[in-house]
């Protein structure tokens, strides 16, 4: 069960987001940006679509043999010096890195953003075992001050508008930034963090591949701030998904160019680390010890049924950022670790359907989702089999089955079903002002945020049929 | 029975059988990089050094060209005087550059936690994504990228690479050290708003002096 799970019923997360003005302003102001600079990155890139193909059949090859990958990887990490540990599932996790901590007597932990990380539920462990945690990652780091869970994969703290920044850097800095433009707090959270890098006792950090025939992990941020947590501190953790494998560097390169241009639009992060094994002797600087925790929760599950094409995901973030719904109600709404369309697969998987039958409910299959997606995931079809399997379960509220049996009565009648549609087409019309129609009884849930477009009057057979007999007649 | 083997039969369990041969596997991952040229993008120039130079330029990377390394001190006076900066420096404890003459700069290895300004050598440039790429080991400290506000990189144009399969290529078999590092730019966030402001943890100026190749004497 993820711990960011909210236990306010979705229905009611998402009211409340509509119903934030900041929140829509904050969440704009961030995607439209994302949107606008993966668009421009693609156009200058005009061999995207063959290396989408290719990339796709890179996570396809190693999940085919992921045995074999994960056997390889732990092998090679042994020789470099890493030590290899493995978690069936979260709670297994947050133990091995706790008890790592604790051993170390460690005091001070930094953390290099990792959705991993959150997903197994770290940053309360580690405040459970009385260990001072601090997030360096710019996001993370505001968000740790406002004591919230990530919003998106990529800008964890995409809720949060400058103003509110400005607020929560004036209380937990010191001093308070000089001025509330992003580059002065920029350069806040830069002064106050700095000291914490370098008293650190352990790093966090996650990985965005694990390299099989090297052993090493890779990690890319753009601030730098991964490199200054896994460097000073005498011990470095990577927690990482066992999806996370790439044969070799070659093909990390190759999914690299994929991940950067549809996460953030650029080409390349600025800082592409590749960490492999502790500092050897000699070295000038670097962890003398480095722990891999490797973590299945739920994926090798994936693996054995419909949602395997999901543990292609390289948590690019740019489903949710082309998403209709997502862009309306952010992120927290969906109430667990990952947002979004990839997150309404995913946390059905990690907390279970009961939990989170709502989400693939969330969706309006306008496929944009799988349009964007780096690794050519069928979002949709994903979203429609976890209500497939919903349906199947029993799980459907009974208004809802009684709805869509009255439905499939009709649909298979196809007379009655047209005589009911010319009913329904007229008596919508009496709604309508203008072209729309804003508030319709019996359906509040649909016309509170949203207007519906006033029907023509006829329904589409009717105006079929009579384009097909003028059609007849011109002839 | 151990997580491992736990998660080792889960996988195995949603896979078929007969497991696939070690050497199918190497094969087939072998074929998944052919022809890169059709799925990588093309050089920004004809040149290495030219598409460099616009890529790092684009990504507020400076970069200045020198005829040779014995240049390197006066450039980077230059430098320090340009950005109002005071004469001292961080010196990666790098043979090559210790034999340089450095007079009027204060020189030190150890790098403070505000450290104005650091120089070191990359190991190789990435032509395609105007990247530099950087080692760690004995006299190449990591934090020497990462602490400086200025950082500045000394690279030898002869060690310029057209693509990163060509960096992936240069390395497959040799032991890989503790960190591999690819630095695109300067350090930088989107994390407010999503507008872009730089030398967020590292350093905030990324300036590389490009050394021509030597010059080989005529026959
Ligand atoms: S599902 Fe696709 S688009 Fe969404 S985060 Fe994963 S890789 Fe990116």
């Amino acid at each position: 069960m993820s711990h960011a799970t909210t236990r306010a019923p979705f229905k009611a997360r998402a009211d409340a987001a509509l119903a934030d003005r900041t929140l829509k302003l904050a969440i704009d102001r961030t995607t439209g940006t994302a949107e606008a600079k993966r668009a421009a990155a693609l156009s200058a890139f005009p061999e995207f679509e063959a290396a989408r193909a290719r990339g796709k059949a890179i996570k396809d090859h190693v999940i085919a043999h992921l045995d074999h990958y994960l056997e390889e990887f732990e092998r090679n990490a042994i020789a470099s010096g890493a030590r290899v540990h493995w978690a069936a599932d979260d709670a297994e996790a947050r133990a091995i890195v706790t008890r790592i901590c604790l051993e170390a007597d460690a005091r001070l932990v930094t953390r290099a953003k990792s959705m991993l990380g959150e997903e197994i539920g770290l940053p309360h462990a580690l405040a459970d075992a009385g260990i001072e945690r601090v997030e360096t990652d710019l996001a993370e780091h505001i968000i740790q001050l406002a004591g919230e869970a990530p919003s998106h994969i990529i800008w964890p703290a995409m809720h949060r508008t400058r103003e509110q920044v400005a607020d929560l850097f004036r209380t937990g800095h010191h001093p308070p930034p000089a001025a509330e433009d992003p580059a002065s707090m920029v350069q806040s959270a830069r002064r106050e963090l700095r000291a914490k890098f370098l008293g650190a006792d352990v790093g966090i950090s996650g990985a965005n591949f694990l390299v099989a025939d090297t052993g090493a992990t890779c990690t890319v941020t753009n601030e730098g701030n991964a490199e200054l947590t896994t460097t000073p501190p005498r011990i470095h953790i990577v927690t990482a998904g066992i999806e996370k494998l790439v044969p070799s560097t070659a093909h990390a390169f190759a999914l690299l160019r994929l991940l950067v241009r549809s996460a953030t639009g650029g080409e390349m992060t600025q800082y592409t680390t590749f960490h492999c094994g502790p500092k050897r002797p000699g070295d000038a600087d670097g962890p003398e010890e480095m722990h891999i925790v490797l973590v299945d929760n739920g994926r090798s599950r994936m693996l054995a049924d419909e949602f395997r094409a999901m543990l292609r995901c390289i948590r690019c973030g740019a489903c949710m950022n082309h998403c209709v719904v997502y862009r309306q109600i952010g992120g927290h709404a969906y109430g667990g670790t990952y947002p979004g369309p990839m997150g309404a697969v995913l946390t059905p998987v990690l907390d279970g359907l009961a939990a989170a039958r709502d989400l693939p409910h969330a969706c309006t299959m306008n496929g944009r989702c799988a349009e964007v997606c780096p690794v050519g995931i069928p979002l949709p079809t994903l979203l429609r089999a976890w209500r497939a399997r919903s349906w199947r379960e029993g799980r459907e509220p009974g208004a809802v089955r009684a709805g869509l049996s009255l439905w499939a009565r009709l649909a298979t009648r196809p007379r009655l079903y047209r005589l009911a549609s010319r009913i329904g087409v007229r008596g919508l019309r009496l709604f309508g002002r203008g072209g729309w129609i804003a508030r319709l009884p019996l359906a509040g849930g649909w016309t509170a945020h949203r207007d519906l477009p006033r029907p023509e009057g006829r329904t589409f057979m009717e105006q079929y049929r009579a384009w097909q007999a003028r059609k007849g007649a011109g002839r | 029975m151990t997580a491992r083997d736990r998660i080792l039969n889960a996988v195995r369990a949603g896979l078929p059988t007969p497991r696939a041969t070690p050497d199918a596997i190497a094969a087939e991952a072998r074929a998944l990089l052919d022809a890169p040229e059709a799925r990588r993008p093309a050089l920004a120039a004809p040149g290495l050094a030219d598409s460099f130079c616009a890529k790092a330029a684009a990504l507020g990377t400076t970069v200045a060209r020198l005829p040779d390394l014995a240049a390197l001190p006066e450039a980077v006076r230059g430098y320090l005087a340009d950005h109002g900066l005071s004469a001292t420096l961080a010196l990666q404890p790098a043979p090559s550059l210790a034999v340089l003459d450095w007079s009027g700069i204060e020189r030190h290895s150890a790098i403070a936690p505000d450290e104005p300004v650091a120089l070191g050598l990359a190991r190789w440039g990435i032509a395609e994504s105007g990247s530099l790429v950087i080692h760690s080991g004995p006299d190449t400290p990591i934090l020497l990228s990462f602490l400086p506000l200025h950082h500045i990189v000394v690279l030898h144009e002869d060690r310029l690479l057209p693509h990163l399969e060509d960096y992936a290529a240069r390395t497959a078999g040799e032991a890989p050290p503790r960190n591999a590092i690819l630095i695109t730019g300067p350090s930088g966030t989107t994390d407010i708003e999503g507008s872009y402001v730089r030398g967020a943890h590292g350093p905030g100026f990324l300036h590389v002096i490009l050394i021509a190749p030597e010059a080989r004497p005529a026959d």
